[in-house]
């Protein structure tokens, strides 16, 4: 007897836990409560009670007569090592979705979604797409966040005619792949030569410099467009990769010491950012160290040993100044227990354009016409900016040069610093 | 040379945690008689044991490896009364299994009660470094690692006499070689393998916080790629002996970071498993003598 408990009680725990982690939406039920009362759907009577019938009055739909849910398939990296950046894009899908449902919603639609961990692994994601994607109530997808997950499901997308918004996906051929595909973050084919001409050449003055790059489908393509820029600007430029998850850099480090540098560029997010530099750092290598990847993550400064010695590119910043900004980025430093980073962001971003999407919809939501409504929408103004799908799907954005004064970001140049291109 | 150095010495530190994670590892293999996947989320407990003692009660280096031990035997402790003792006269797959999904189990509750972000150890030791001038050539070495290479050389030591100088350590070993003969003498097979198991997982909780200290961070996911090197480690030195585990551990460490001089780090699991594999193809018993040794 004493064995069976045992067993049960074990096999509960292992179940509870993984499907924490692989769920990871504590806040889906919050969500769909409001959100399916106010379409009238048949979950109100099962939610019942007082406080959710004020609840409905409250998040009554725009315009009137209700007309549904739209449900969005999300997928992200709950766990991981990207888990941070999941996190911030399940809290920043559920704010904006929260936000449209209590204001009633958008053409009488109200939204909800459902996140699925994908570990940003390209098979798992696939998987999770095509779960969604065979689902034929959601209309969307939203993620996933590395460039080579979201990839992974063009072939999904267009079988079953489902868009794909990804926050943050940059890689330059990514929403080419499909006409389903659409991204928000910016390309690399911008980003990464900015970062040789007007980073290293201009602003840096640099003409050595080190890379240290991840060898991945991100980092490759990240490589390529700054290599071309590289060469144009005469840069002599020493490279070295390493695996996703290596978390042992002191052997590259010592590698590229030997080559005497001006400048080490990590080329990466996360972790590897702050590991990288900080190992740097402990190996006694005095060098500026600069990062294409992390924009203004506020938590590669957390983990910075030498805080005050990096310099990035980014395409957006928390201005203090900006009280909206502001108020957002505490909120989401409230929910997430960090502050957050552009990702969160351009999460939050994506629902508020399907959103404007939908808006712009006479009559039924279908997949299609809402893929054609997002791929027509006019020039979006966001938390991360001005936002206006290109004829492939992506947006072109311009950067700034960040760096860290003092244990916080600040602007070093602004977008007119590179406003003149390539 | 003079790079070729520094890259040995960046491979004798890598090689020397290495080496201890084999130990615990082999400790393990040799008492219980089972292969465990539960090895690194042990090794993470440990970090995250000493993350928070270094956070909560300034950088004190010995209390956080005492902290380490200790939560990594807690741990290993319920390890083995959930996967070992109940099966030890089962197929051998089934303990393997739970070990597996033992493993699941602290991995995502350590996501939830720790966080999916990596947290930073930084500053515990001076970022002082040392240049030595040998044959010409200067030489780098940072005080971590001076740090780390003495604290393993240490607890091998001690681990060395507590094998072979104390009562439990004979017990230990003679439930190691054969556990039917433990009992006959009147051992406490089962007793003795737990302790055994934590000893082992105590030894992992250390290597725990020797990644955290030398990486310079710990995160809930941190344990997977370090328990599939501290079994090759293991395998190398026939998987119960614990010189040849650690001697193991030293090799791998060296050659990966030696490859490196040849080509990128994105293939240094390449050499580390492409030479586990040449030393199994000329010694399928791995460094160890065919006579075996236990712990």
């Amino acid at each position: 007897m004493k064995k069976r408990i045992l067993a049960l009680t074990l096999t509960f725990a292992l179940a509870a836990s993984v499907l924490a982690g692989c769920g990871g939406d504590d806040k889906k039920e919050e969500t769909k409560a409001p959100e399916t009362q106010a379409a009238g759907g048949d979950e109100t009577q099962a939610a019942g009670g007082d406080e959710t019938k004020a609840e409905t009055e409250a998040a009554a739909p725009e315009g009137g007569e209700s007309k549904g849910v739209i449900k969005l398939g999300g997928l992200a990296p709950l766990t991981g090592q990207y888990a941070e950046y999941g996190k911030g894009f399940d809290i920043g899908f559920h704010k904006a979705i929260d936000e449209i449902n209590a204001a009633g919603g958008v053409n009488g639609y109200t939204f909800e979604i459902d996140i699925k961990d994908t570990q940003s692994e390209p098979v798992t994601t696939s998987t999770m797409a095509t779960a969604f994607a065979e689902d034929d109530e959601i209309m969307a997808l939203l993620g996933d966040f590395s460039s080579g997950a979201c990839k992974a499901t063009a072939q999904i997308c267009d079988s079953y005619g489902i868009l794909q918004l990804s926050p943050t996906a940059s890689a330059s051929d990514y929403a080419a792949m499909s006409k389903y595909f659409f991204g928000i973050m910016g390309r690399q084919d911008v980003e990464a030569p900015f970062l040789a001409k007007y980073v290293l050449k201009e602003y840096l003055k640099a003409q050595k410099i080190a890379v240290i790059r991840v060898d991945s489908d991100w980092g490759k393509s990240c490589y390529d467009n700054f290599i071309a820029q590289a060469e144009k600007e005469q840069l002599d430029v020493t490279v070295e990769t390493y695996a996703t998850g290596e978390k042992d850099f002191s052997s590259l480090i010592t590698k590229m010491q030997a080559e005497n540098p001006d400048v080490l560029v990590v080329m990466d997010q996360g972790d590897p950012v702050a590991d990288i530099f900080n190992q740097a750092d402990a190996a006694g290598w005095k060098i500026q160290h600069v990062a294409l990847g992390p924009g203004t993550s506020e938590q590669v400064v957390g983990r910075l040993n030498d805080k005050d010695n990096l310099i990035v590119t980014s395409p957006f910043f928390f201005d203090p100044d900006d009280a909206e900004l502001t108020a957002w980025a505490e909120w989401f430093q409230g929910e997430a227990g960090f502050a957050p980073t552009i990702h969160p962001a351009c999460a939050y971003d994506c629902v508020y354009l399907l959103a404007e999407a939908v808006k712009s919809i006479d009559g039924e939501v279908t997949r299609e016409n809402l893929r054609d409504a997002l791929a027509n929408l006019p020039e979006y103004t966001g938390v991360t900016g001005s936002i206006k799908f290109e004829e492939d799907g992506d947006i072109k954005r311009n950067y700034m040069i960040c760096g860290i004064e003092g244990g916080e970001w600040k602007v070093l140049e602004g977008f007119e610093f590179g406003a003149a291109g390539f | 040379m003079e790079y070729i150095l520094n890259q040995l010495i960046n491979g004798i530190c890598q090689g020397s945690i290495y080496a201890l994670m084999a130990i615990g590892y082999s400790v393990i293999v040799g008492v219980v008689g089972m292969v465990t996947f539960t090895y690194g989320e042990i090794m993470m407990i440990g970090a995250f044991s000493s993350y928070y003692i270094f956070t909560g009660l300034s950088n004190n280096l010995p209390l956080a490896i005492l902290g380490a031990f200790a939560g990594s035997f807690i741990i290993g402790s319920i390890v083995y009364k959930l996967c070992y003792e109940r099966f030890f006269n089962a197929p051998r797959h089934i303990s393997l299994l739970c070990t597996i999904g033992i493993s699941m189990l602290i991995k995502n509750l350590a996501q939830i009660v720790f966080g999916p972000d990596t947290k930073p150890v930084l500053n515990v030791i001076d970022n002082t470094t040392f240049t030595l001038n040998l044959f010409g050539a200067n030489l780098n070495i940072r005080l971590l690692q001076i740090v780390v290479i003495v604290l393993v050389i240490v607890f091998a030591v001690a681990l060395t006499l507590f094998f072979n100088k104390t009562k439990w350590g004979v017990m230990l070993r003679a439930v190691s070689q054969n556990k039917d003969a433990s009992y006959l003498m009147g051992i406490s097979v089962k007793r003795t393998a737990l302790l055994g198991n934590c000893i082992g997982c105590g030894f992992g909780g250390i290597a725990g916080i020797l990644l955290a200290l030398y990486y310079g961070s710990v995160s809930a996911t941190m344990g997977a790629s370090y328990s599939t090197k501290a079994f090759a480690a293991s395998v190398l030195g026939g998987l119960v002996d614990i010189r040849f585990s650690a001697l193991g551990g030293l090799c791998i460490g060296i050659i990966e970071n030696m490859g490196i001089i040849f080509t990128s780090a994105t293939f240094r699991d390449v050499f580390a498993f492409a030479f586990l594999i040449l030393i199994l193809i000329i010694r399928p018993q791995g460094f160890v003598s065919k006579k075996g040794a236990r712990v």
